[in-house]
């Protein structure tokens, strides 16, 4: 595992982030503590600490009508948004997503609770890579997860490269919430700017071994604006713990949740159509006494209209809002 | 059955839009919103006055909304109550209540006035808040 993830470091062509990735792996039994919040470290952190202005944020978001379908002419002026409880209605641009790449990492649940289904989940896998309308610059990487690791099968290049069999059915516990993590410090560190960071979460959410907690994981997602879509290949209709992280994950993140019950093909066309029809707006980050902004997306004057967007940035780190100057 | 209908229809949109007809909307914008307490919103006589009950924790929409001589912190009666959130907006009071115009005058959407200041004195506190944020904001750059 160690190698593949040195590999993909090397493919982000940010070799100095080797050694983070490296660190990453060796401390996997305690992501906790390589990834603990700053403010609990305080005390302990002796690393140097840079400064630097954030002053746009970036979100993508989704559209639709008062019949969930996607708006497909939708103006700026069409919405506002409501930003640390301020509403903003100037945009520095408004595009549409279809133009931005993408960078995604698949994730596959192989541990013991979703064994019986992994053939059928590993086969849609591989149908979605291959059949989906990619872009020319669009990243795929894949990654599987069971017993106490997650495994890397193949980084960035999975559009050619990724084969069924390379799925192996290992069985055991499921961290599902380290492995997410993972997936989320990956993409970190392979980010670019333009880049879009998506997860296809494919598990039945039900974790039983991970020692990062659902809260440092959505603040992570948060930081880096990775959106979660989130499959349920467990039975969805019944109400369980792991469809409930599942949900809360894709909610958060402003992904979605689908249940692997409404067939591959669904799935498929349900996620495609979703990642082509995101809308990006930047804006000023407005000030806010709090690092936190939490964000809402309301329209300006057909109220039918619904949006769809993460929770919430940092306007302190990586991911949400854009470095324009300093380190 | 139809001629009720009619009747009914012609009361509930005649006030809004003689309203509008007499241009007595005033106009505003919405410069903050955030989801708060409902318990403004469900207070009342059955409240005040009836048996003691567990208060219902929900969360209604709160909208600071700015016209040229006053500033209005209004508040949703439910969690769903949604203002357009447009450039300007048209309201009138109405009762204790402001009345919001929605979809061009066809209905209006009321909400309870939590509180209300002077324009020019709101102004000012907005000044100060932004330059104690700015204070802060130099002063995390410096440390």
């Amino acid at each position: 595992m160690t190698s593949n993830f040195v590999k993909a470091a090397i493919r982000c062509n940010r070799p100095s982030r080797v050694l983070v990735l490296l660190l990453l792996v060796a401390t996997l039994s305690r992501p906790d503590r390589l990834f603990a919040l700053p403010s609990n470290n305080e005390n302990e952190s002796s690393d140097a600490t840079y400064h630097s202005t954030v002053s746009e944020v970036r979100l993508v978001f989704f559209a639709t009508d008062e019949h969930n379908h996607n708006v497909q002419q939708l103006q700026k002026d069409d919405f506002a948004i409501v930003d640390d409880e301020r509403v903003i209605r100037e945009f520095r641009s408004f595009t549409r997503s279809a133009s931005i790449k993408l960078d995604v990492v698949v994730m596959i649940d192989s541990s013991e609770s979703v064994l019986p289904h992994l053939q059928q989940v590993t086969a849609d896998v591989a149908q979605l890579i291959s059949r989906s309308p990619w872009n020319s610059g669009d990243l795929v990487s894949v990654m599987s997860f069971s017993g106490m690791e997650a495994h890397l099968i193949c980084a960035e290049t999975c559009r050619t490269s990724f084969r069924v069999d390379q799925v192996v059915p290992t069985g055991g516990a499921t961290p599902l919430l380290d492995a997410v993590s993972l997936a989320t410090t990956l993409l970190i560190h392979c980010r670019q700017q333009d880049v879009w960071p998506v997860i296809l979460l494919f598990s039945d959410g039900d974790d039983t071994i991970s020692k990062t907690s659902f809260r440092h994981v959505r603040e992570k997602i948060l930081e880096s604006g990775t959106q979660i879509y989130a499959i349920d290949v467990g039975n969805s209709k019944r109400l369980s713990n792991g469809t409930a992280t599942l949900q809360r994950l894709a909610d958060d993140s402003g992904g979605r949740y689908v249940g692997l019950a409404d067939g591959p093909v669904k799935i498929l066309n349900d996620v495609m159509d979703d990642l082509h029809s995101g809308l990006l707006v930047t804006y000023l980050l407005p000030k806010s006494s709090s690092e936190f902004h939490s964000i809402r997306i309301l329209p300006t004057h057909n109220l039918n209209l619904q949006f769809r967007c993460r929770r919430g940035y940092y306007s302190h780190r990586f991911g949400s809002a854009r470095q324009e100057d300093g380190p | 059955m139809k001629r009720g209908f009619w009747l009914a229809f012609l009361l509930c949109s005649v006030p809004s839009l003689l309203a509008a007809q007499f241009g007595i909307y005033q106009h505003g914008s919405v410069v903050r919103m955030h989801m708060g307490d409902c318990m403004l919103a469900h207070r009342g006589m059955m409240v005040a006055f009836g048996p003691p009950s567990i208060p219902i924790r929900d969360s209604c929409p709160e909208y600071t909304l700015v016209s040229p001589n006053v500033v209005y912190v209004i508040v949703g009666k439910t969690s769903n109550q949604l203002i357009p959130l447009a450039e300007v907006i048209d309201f009138r009071l109405q009762k204790n209540e402001l009345a919001v115009r929605l979809d061009d005058a066809k209905r209006e959407s009321k909400f309870e006035i939590k509180e209300m200041f002077v324009r020019s004195d709101w102004d000012r506190i907005q000044r100060h808040i932004d330059a104690q944020m700015k204070a802060a904001e130099v002063h995390d750059a410096e440390r």
